[in-house]
């Protein structure tokens, strides 16, 4: 029984951290790509795509280290952990193949910052998304 | 080595120049600190005696990187290693000017892509082990002054690129015992590399025409050189001794990849294979293969890796075999990465070395004890 109650409150923990953790990759409304699938997110903020698939440049912005959206993001949508992803960019970093992500705040101001510029693509916690911003994939 | 001076305040030149540009200026750096110590001074590995040190394992890095305009960008790194006396030198210092998404042209000092980890070589927290395996990466110069080509390609599944470069290297060629000063010319190269989800593979080709003054008699190649001369005579055959120096004669050096990264598990194996006209020079293979496991933050692995010489035919083969030139080794490598914080990582390894043959003749074994902090920033 005992081992019961545990499984029962693990999955009931585990459930409510997807329920709440719904996150949404944001871009501007005037921003004319319908959905994107996850390869092509992907893709954009790891710095292999640099545009949009109708042609226009794409600028990723990242949450803050640490941040819970920034998390569910990396293992999900990336499949890579933070330290990976450090490890990732710092080989790209030190040839000036790429830089990564700015880091750009929480859900407030990576909201902001996608609503006022068409070229730039973010997540946010699907809780804070209003019309100042389209939604272009869900997880 | 006057270079070193003049790259730097020209790169930091281009570099603030622009101040009104909208896009910022980018600093990024990288620190190795290394302690390492041998068991016993029979063999040599990595620099290290059995007195143990900091210095030949520490490394700092520091770059920057300025988006000029739309298309140019500067990028300048300044490497200060241990085993260099601190010595500060440009490994890299270069303009980007990117032609489309896809297509850069970089010109001006550029890392050699020899290897599978030759762009972040000196960036410990980019790989697993404490230092590259000196088996395989065992040329001992990584930049040139040149430009090079880099296309990238991106279908379905499959990302990568194709690197294309021409330029020169002048400057020391330090064995460690004896410093040359060389020259290589017309240096030129592919490298082509592609990912496809947890697969990658590089594969790549070098060449270079090589000049270096090897006649001082009290250096190891100087006197290979004239005992070269001595024994094709003795054989009868002095014109064998005539590619036994380096005046412009063609060096050529291939290499092949392939890496594995699941997340949990991943595994890299390189070969690579170098050929020189040279017989001053012996023709070489060496390779490894190294497998690892991430468990949360730490990461065990462990290496195997071999380095083995080989002689030309005719007399200049009979020549090379009675210099004392010919090494083969191998190194099992087992070692601890752990990741206590972002950005930082605490390495652990053992090295343990086996000389079959060290110029020439029967070599020791030694087991190397490292330790080292790799940040980045």
């Amino acid at each position: 029984m005992k081992n019961i109650k545990y499984v029962c409150t693990a999955l009931l923990i585990s459930f409510v951290t997807i329920a709440n953790a719904e996150i949404s990759v944001i871009v501007s409304p005037s921003n004319p790509n319908g959905t994107l699938d996850q390869a092509t997110v992907g893709k954009i903020f790891l710095g292999k795509a640099k545009s949009f698939p109708d042609g226009t440049q794409a600028v990723p912005v990242d949450q803050d280290d640490g941040a819970a959206a920034r998390e569910a993001f990396n293992s999900t949508i990336l499949g890579k952990s933070a330290s990976q992803l450090k490890s990732y960019w710092s080989r790209l970093i030190f040839t000036g193949k790429g830089t990564p992500p700015k880091q750009s705040g929480n859900d407030t101001s990576v909201k902001q910052l996608v609503a006022n510029n068409p070229n730039i693509i973010g997540y946010i916690d699907s809780s804070a998304v209003d019309a100042s911003v389209k939604v272009v994939h869900k997880f | 080595m006057r270079t070193k001076i003049h790259w730097a305040p020209s790169l930091l030149a281009i570099a603030i120049a622009s101040p009104a540009m909208a896009s910022d200026l980018n600093v990024n750096g990288f620190l190795s600190v290394g302690a390492s110590m041998l068991d016993d001074n029979k063999a040599s590995i990595a620099g290290a005696d059995n007195q143990g040190g900091f210095k030949n394992d520490t490394v700092l890095g520091l770059q920057i990187q300025k988006q000029v305009n739309d298309s140019t960008t500067a990028t300048g790194q300044l490497v200060s290693r241990g085993s260099d006396e601190y010595a500060t030198e440009a490994a890299w210092a270069f303009v980007t000017y990117a032609a489309n998404d896809d297509l850069d042209l970089r010109m001006g000092r550029l890392r050699i892509p020899f290897f599978q980890y030759s762009d972040f070589l000196e960036v410990g927290y980019a790989f697993n082990w404490v230092r590259p395996p000196s088996e395989v990466y065992r040329v001992p110069f990584s930049s040139l002054d040149g430009v090079d080509l880099t296309q990238r390609f991106s279908s379905g599944s499959i990302d990568g690129s194709v690197q294309v470069y021409y330029g020169r290297f002048q400057g020391d060629f330090n064995t460690g015992t004896d410093v040359y000063a060389s020259d290589y010319r017309n240096f030129a190269g592919l490298a082509f590399a592609a990912n496809m989800g947890n697969f990658g593979t590089r594969l790549s080709y070098h060449q270079a025409e090589i000049i270096m003054n090897t006649t001082d008699l009290t250096t190891a190649l100087g006197a290979a050189g004239a005992a070269a001369s001595a024994i094709a005579t003795g054989l009868g055959d002095p014109s064998a001794a005539d590619d036994f120096n380096f005046t412009g004669q063609t060096s050529q050096f291939v290499e092949a990849a392939f890496t594995y990264d699941d997340g949990t598990y991943s595994a890299v194996a390189e070969w690579t294979a170098l050929d020189h006209e040279s017989s001053l020079f012996l023709d070489d293979q060496a390779w490894l293969i190294g497998v690892a496991a991430r468990f949360g933050d730490y990461t065990p692995h462990v290496t195997y890796t071999e380095e083995k010489d080989e002689f030309d035919s005719g007399n200049e083969g009979v020549i090379q075999k009675t210099l004392p030139l010919q090494s083969e080794q191998s190194s099992i490598i087992v070692g601890l990465r752990y990741d206590y914080d972002s950005g930082t990582a605490l390495k652990f390894e053992i090295q343990n070395n086996d000389e079959n043959t060290s110029a020439g003749v029967d070599g020791d074994s030694a087991t190397l004890y490292s330790v080292a902090v790799d940040v980045v920033f």
